[in-house]
């Protein structure tokens, strides 16, 4: 039992120590940080996803993982809308238009990635549809991973989190905003 | 992504409505997605009219929606043939005269919101959107997340994928899964009155041949509700 409780805190007390992540500096050719989302990466457009751009990330980064997630919304929050993991860590982004096709390959510069399960029930980026009321607001999470997880396909966005808690060193996100008038 | 390809005459009908939508484009550009849409599904119709097979509930523009629809849904690819071939659509427009009479109303309203909404999100109408961009436009149909309907999409996307399964694995009695399509897609060795010991020891070693027999090739189905095509008599044969 004494042993038990001992191996506890020292777990604790690694835990606590780890380092904090580092700051990944996320951006986009197309999204501005806290304004609106255009319509094509919306279902009120084309429903593509966005392209995003990353730097700053850790030396040691071993694989990079991604989710957009609407913390105005879910039950309980936040909805997700994309996941994507196991992004080599020479990417320096995610293109756009990430297929929505499970048997299209994925573009070249990020090979072995994989879409994870949004709140939609399916492993591909859905955009903001949120019901008409008020701007809701989508943070896009980059993390870098300090190994290769040998993370398994079909992740949802809680088994992601699980499954990388320890081994993240970088994150960062860029937030971008929808909202649906009423007809 | 498979593209799938129609019927012969709906493929040749496909040509005609482009063409006639190509005449109009300058006008209908003008026009709100409401009139435009609706502009051009009245078009449609009107130039489809000769060149399609009779139809029985359904208006030549919504047919060739539902069409387009429901080869999305059980597309054709590497596993075989799909709702296409097994005349999915068929069957739910002979249906809407009959068993499924109380869901044409939400057909009329739920393929023009669907028309509506492929246009003012993707530019094109359903019909002419590519395969990805189709099945894109589903999904949000399916997830709830298309607007211009009544009530949720997702209703309407559950209502035509239930009758699409129907039109491809029912009885081809009810005008759907053509030549056996749909059943022998899964392996289904058609109904049997009797089934005799080899038969049962073939079925599990998943040998049995299948014998393309409806329900209805045997005498003792009858069904009173069950009709046949006003037009042919014979069309469960086709």
């Amino acid at each position: 039992m004494r042993l038990a409780l001992c191996a506890a805190m020292m777990a604790g007390a690694a835990l606590s120590a780890q380092a904090p992540p580092q700051k990944i500096v996320v951006s986009s050719p197309t999204l501005k940080a806290d304004e609106t989302m255009p319509r094509d990466y919306t279902p009120d457009g084309r429903n593509m996803s966005p392209p995003l751009t990353w730097s700053n990330l850790p030396g040691a980064t071993k694989e990079i993982a991604v989710v957009c997630e609407d913390p105005d919304a879910g039950n309980p929050p936040p909805f997700v809308h994309w996941v994507i993991y196991k992004i080599p860590p020479t990417a320096k982004g995610l293109p756009e238009g990430i297929p929505i096709d499970p048997a299209a390959p994925m573009p070249s510069e990020i090979s072995g990635a994989i879409q994870g399960v949004s709140g939609f029930r399916r492993a591909i980026y859905r955009g903001p549809a949120p019901p008409p009321g008020k701007p809701h607001h989508y943070h896009f999470v980059v993390y870098a991973l300090d190994a290769d997880l040998g993370l398994k396909p079909g992740l949802t966005r809680a088994d992601l989190l699980a499954a990388i808690n320890g081994h993240v060193i970088g994150q960062g996100e860029i937030v971008s905003i929808y909202e649906r008038k009423a007809p | 992504m498979t593209f799938i390809s129609r019927r012969d005459l709906l493929r040749r009908a496909a040509v005609v409505g482009a063409s006639a939508a190509a005449t109009t484009g300058a006008r209908a550009f003008q026009a709100s997605d409401t009139e435009r849409s609706a502009e051009s599904l009245a078009l449609h119709d009107h130039v489809m009219a000769a060149a399609r097979e009779p139809l029985e509930n359904l208006t030549a523009a919504e047919a060739d929606l539902l069409e387009a629809i429901v080869a999305r849904l059980i597309p054709t690819d590497a596993n075989g043939p799909g709702a296409t071939e097994a005349r999915a659509a068929h069957y739910i427009d002979r249906a809407l005269g009959g068993a499924l009479a109380s869901s044409r109303q939400t057909y009329t309203s739920g393929l023009a919101a669907l028309d509506r909404y492929s246009r003012s999100s993707r530019g094109k109408a359903f019909t002419e959107l590519s395969a990805t961009d189709q099945d894109s436009v589903l999904i949000d149909v399916e997830t709830g997340a298309a607007t211009g309907f009544t009530g949720s999409s997702a209703a309407f996307f559950a209502l035509v994928l239930n009758h699409t399964h129907q039109g491809t694995f029912g009885d081809p009695y009810y005008g759907g899964n053509a030549n056996f399509i749909g059943w022998d897609l899964i392996g289904y060795p058609g109904i049997r009155t009797m089934v005799t010991a080899a038969d049962q020891k073939s079925l599990e070693a998943h040998t049995l041949k299948a014998n393309h027999k409806s329900a209805y090739d045997y005498e003792s189905f009858t069904k009173a509700t069950a009709r046949l095509s006003r037009r042919n008599p014979d069309e469960r044969e086709a």
